[in-house]
């Protein structure tokens, strides 16, 4: 019979169980989708990688390396397997399209997955190339395709469509934020093929699978070929590097959103359940005085506790699921940025504990309400619930509290007098601020580093790329014909890590630089200027001394300033100071204001890059941004309206004797409406004033977060604080007529029977 | 003169295929500035009597005339402005609002009734000008209940309807209250309406009249009330 009983109640209490259950799903479901979306994407990138033996390391040297080098690297002991690589980007003969051309010597060493097509063969004259590009350009097995370079072509057949670790993020280089296999995608092709194509055995890179330390590493390299030689981790490689920020990303916001959304629902589970059991009083001691012992009631209620906690969990973990799927999925928003086969979902194993606390803690709740209202005699159990009796608050001491109208008053002490329950709804309020602000800012901070790329720093039309062959003189030249500023750039260590040093010569004002507070910067000569990254580690006037790779020479800088990198962690300089100091450039890139399509090709030309399409990359990313941001506005309008629902049907039930007070002596329904709203509408400014710099605090986080990646500055538009304000007025506004509207059905002599 | 007249009063609670006919044809005259009890036993209708009467309700059927005004077809608005205006409440329970001060619960009629008088005067009346800024958790229940008629009071109505006011205090207070119930009416001139089952608060009224299954058994005017005093409790 108290079985039937148990649902009975719940049903009566239909609003507040499924509001409890839907906070519990949500507050599970975002802690079990963020935390499974950076699981399953570094179980699903390391598997990946792990099959197409993506190397740890990579040695660069622009002369290239000789036969007996690689073997004596082989030979090291702790290199597992090593391979010399040429990989240089070429295009595809009458199409703006360009290819990473990669050619290992030895099948060992970043390999690659046929997705179709035939095995891949070290005799095959063929190309392997990346399935994706091939689905965006309609390229097929058994089909005829062109590589140009130099000036060579290079023809073949299509054997097979591959996925490779090595291009498990496919860009051009750093600039490209985003794959686009529109116009970029990559091609395998066999070391016989392209030494006979280009008459010589050329590889200027050698790719590593060992578990040495870098440190270690670069030693025993060291000493086997007798060079110093940069060695660049996966950790700096842009496959790994990439998606592993992701995964960091993700354990961020694993961290921060489901903790906030999980904290709420615990919360106003304790509120809600304690309501409901101090609503319940005389029911338990009517059971308690019929001569149910106490352990049979407990039981009851705290079922509820425990259904809740799991039916909630359960649907929870389902939602984790689909969130996660959501995001980790080979047509979803990871599935354009990382170029992976198989996109696998793992519950992550810590998701149980917390999934079996979750349910451990709602039946404690449940238990401990009851267990308060059970406490002393059968007749102490049988008399209602009498909440704490009102006291005078500090304010009632000013006269001008005794001026306010009744209304205010009554208002200010049921806040008061209802702590945590006000406190709740000041919780939910800022939560949803907290979610608007911090989702609505991040698009906002995003949109102003791309407009500051787009109209600040670059200002040029096209960015032609130059080989590594080519002579700086002839370079200069065409770069004076075509109005253009030049860029060279090489990869050196500092403080430990590789960084990009970029040497200009800007006189036609197509690069722009800029300080940590977006002012324009002229670069001057009399140092170089670091970017805001490295200032952790060095500060301006300190001197810094570096090799490029490949080379034994070491420079000395003196660091003359601190500038905003868009991209890359990098050093730069002025050509003339880079004279000055003696250090030695090749001229990677020319920058110019001409169409893309009036600038001849030559053999120093690899590429042609207009602006638009480096721009488009980042509509990419903002499309993604978009899917998060709206993820975040409809988390919060979720959030916002369960919990000031719940509440608001709550502070409505405790106050229904009141309220049908206030009707009989006289009182119109809208009149109690507008007391009943104008509570949640102090709260809710109080919540938004709290809940603005908490989420500017949040996506400060965030920022932070991103801080290896991008030089963000914490951007916020009036929009977003205006939008914000007026959905979180808006939900609470919604939730407050929703509530309002009840009190239209009062039951005026019902709730007047009782007693207080 | 005449203030209420019940013409044909019918009220059916429907749960269900359950009828409950709480008033059955009731037709009832009182007139202004008496005392009346209404007597009966649990379930006899007498409550359902007085929350028609209150405009907290209103019947399945037949009119109910107040000053010549029928209030049984009215609006929520307008029921709720008859209560604001006509009616005064004084319950078993004393129903204040827990939040309010002493002071503060009568003076909430103020929002409504622009006829109302001083709430510290009828406070002071009522004998509480020392709990004026006390809640009403801070007060005995014969205090609550003086509030209660102050707020009733205060309003300036016409009528003042009481269930039971004296259901919850022990006899001694009961006296006090109903003392000062009848000679706060009589100074203002108020009709007063008792419901209760209490035949000794009877003997004190101008008219007693007995519901019984929702029918009026009788309804008898006593020329000689006696006075709270004199009453045997």
């Amino acid at each position: 019979m108290l079985k039937r009983k148990l649902f009975r109640t719940a049903l009566g209490y239909k609003a507040q169980f499924i509001s409890m259950i839907i906070m519990i799903a949500i507050g599970v479901g975002v802690f079990v989708g963020f935390n499974m979306e950076w699981v399953s994407l570094e179980k699903d990138v390391t598997e990946f990688l792990d099959d197409t033996e993506y190397a740890d390391y990579r040695i660069y040297n622009e002369m290239g390396f000789s036969k007996e080098e690689i073997d004596a690297i082989s030979g090291i002991e702790g290199v597992d397997a090593a391979s010399r690589v040429l990989s240089v980007n070429v295009g595809i003969k009458d199409t703006k399209d360009a290819l990473s051309l990669f050619v290992v010597e030895d099948y060992v060493v970043s390999t690659m997955l046929v997705q179709s097509g035939e095995e891949y063969s070290e005799e095959s004259d063929g190309f392997w190339i990346s399935d994706k590009y091939a689905a965006k350009n309609n390229v097929s097995v058994g089909d005829e395709i062109v590589l140009t370079y130099r000036g060579m072509e290079i023809a073949g057949e299509v054997k097979g469509l591959v996925k490779s670790g090595e291009y498990l993020i496919c860009v051009v280089d750093e600039n490209q934020l985003m794959p686009d296999f529109d116009s970029f995608g990559y091609v395998y092709a066999a070391p016989k093929k392209i030494a006979e194509a280009i008459g010589m055995e050329f590889y200027p890179q050698i790719n590593i699978i060992s578990k040495l330390s870098k440190e270690a590493l670069e030693n025993e390299i060291r000493d086997a070929i007798n060079k110093t030689t940069l060695v660049v981790s996966k950790d700096e490689h842009m496959s790994y590097a990439g998606a592993m920020s992701e995964v960091e990303e993700g354990k961020t916001m694993g961290a921060i959103l489901p903790i906030l959304f999980l904290l709420i629902a615990l919360l106003t589970m304790v509120t809600t359940m304690h309501r409901i059991t101090a609503n319940e009083k005389t029911q338990i001691g009517t059971l308690k005085a019929l001569g149910f012992k106490d352990r049979k009631i407990l039981t009851h209620y705290t079922s509820y506790g425990f259904s809740i906690g799991l039916i909630g969990t359960l649907l929870g973990i389902l939602l984790g699921f689909a969130i996660a799927g959501f995001v980790i999925n080979p047509n979803g928003m990871m599935g354009t940025y990382l170029d992976m086969p198989v996109w696998k979902l793992y519950l992550p194993w810590f998701c149980w504990p917390l999934a079996i606390l979750t349910v451990l803690f709602l039946t404690a709740i449940g238990y401990l309400s009851v267990k308060e209202m059970l406490k002393g005699t059968a007749a102490d159990a049988l008399r209602p619930y009498t909440p704490k009796k009102m006291k005078a608050m500090a304010i009632e001491k000013f006269d001008f509290f005794h001026k306010l109208p009744f209304a205010t008053k009554w208002n200010l002490r049921d806040i008061w007098r209802h702590k945590a329950r006000s406190f709740m709804t000041l919780i939910g309020v800022i939560g949803c601020m907290l979610l608007l602000v911090g989702g609505l800012g991040m698009k906002d901070t995003m949109g102003a580093f791309f407009d500051l790329i787009d109209e600040e720093i670059n200002n040029y039309e096209t960015r032609v790329n130059i080989v590594e062959t080519a002579d700086n003189e002839v370079v200069k030249e065409f770069a004076k014909e075509n109005n253009g500023d030049w860029v060279a750039s090489a990869s050196i260590k500092v403080v430990d890590k590789a960084v990009t040093l970029e040497i200009y010569d800007v006189t036609h004002d197509l690069i722009r630089f800029i300080d940590e507070d977006n002012e324009r910067v002229t670069l001057g000569s009399d140092g170089a200027y670091i970017c805001s990254r490295l200032t952790e580690d060095i500060k301006v006037g300190d001197t810094i001394e570096f090799s490029p790779y490949g080379e034994e020479e070491t420079y000395t800088i003196k660091v003359a300033g601190v500038i905003r990198s868009v991209m890359t962690e990098n050093i730069v300089m002025t050509k003339e100071y880079a004279e000055s100091a003696g250090i030695p450039y090749h001229i990677g890139a020319v920058f110019t204001d001409l169409e893309q399509d009036s600038i001849a090709d030559a053999d120093y030309i690899s590429g042609k890059q207009s602006k638009k399409m480096i721009m488009d990359s980042y509509d990419a990313f903002m499309e993604i941004m978009n899917i998060m941001v709206a993820l975040f506005v409809v988390a919060a309008v979720v959030l916002g309206i369960v919990v000031l629902y719940n509440l608001g049907v709550m502070s409505y039930l405790e106050r229904s004797r009141e309220l049908s007070t206030l009707k009989v002596v006289g009182f119109q329904d809208k009149h109690i409406g507008k007391i009943l709203i104008s509570q949640n509408v102090w709260l809710t400014i109080l919540g938004v004033i709290i809940g603005l710099p908490g989420g500017v605090a949040v996506l400060y986080i965030l920022i932070k977060s991103l801080a290896g990646e991008y030089e963000l500055s914490l951007e916020l538009g009036a929009l977003t604080y205006s939008v914000s304000m007026l959905v979180t007025f808006g939900v609470s506004l919604v939730v407050g007529l929703m509530v309002a509207r009840k009190n239209k059905h009062i039951d005026m002599v019902e709730a007047l029977k009782g007693r207080d | 003169m005449s203030i209420v007249e019940f013409k044909d009063v019918t009220r059916v609670y429907t749960s269900g295929e359950h009828e409950t006919r709480a008033l059955d044809g009731v037709n009832l005259t009182l007139e202004e500035g008496k005392f009346v009890v209404i007597l009966g036993q649990s379930g006899a209708g007498k409550s359902t009597l007085l929350n028609m009467l209150g405009g907290l309700d209103s019947p399945t059927s037949g009119t109910i005339l107040v000053e010549g005004k029928d209030i049984s077809k009215l609006t929520n608005n307008e029921l709720a402005e008859y209560r604001a205006k006509t009616v005064g409440f004084v319950f078993q329970f004393y129903n204040l609002i827990p939040t309010l001060t002493v002071q503060e619960n009568v003076a909430l009629v103020k929002e409504i009734s622009k006829e109302a008088l001083d709430p510290k005067e009828i406070i002071d009346e009522v004998g509480l000008l020392d709990h004026l800024h006390n809640f009403p958790a801070e007060l005995s229940g014969g205090e609550q209940q003086r509030v209660s008629i102050a707020r009733a009071l205060c309003k300036n109505p016409k009528i003042i309807l009481c269930d039971e006011p004296t259901g919850a205090l022990d006899s001694e207070t009961g006296v006090m209250v109903l003392k000062l119930l009848l000679s706060m009416a009589r100074n203002y001139g108020k009709t007063i309406v008792i419901v209760t089952h209490n035949q000794n608060i009877a003997k004190m009224a101008d008219v007693v009249i007995r519901v019984k299954n929702g029918k009026i058994k009788s309804c008898e005017e006593q020329s000689n009330p006696m006075s709270a005093d004199e009453v045997e409790w």
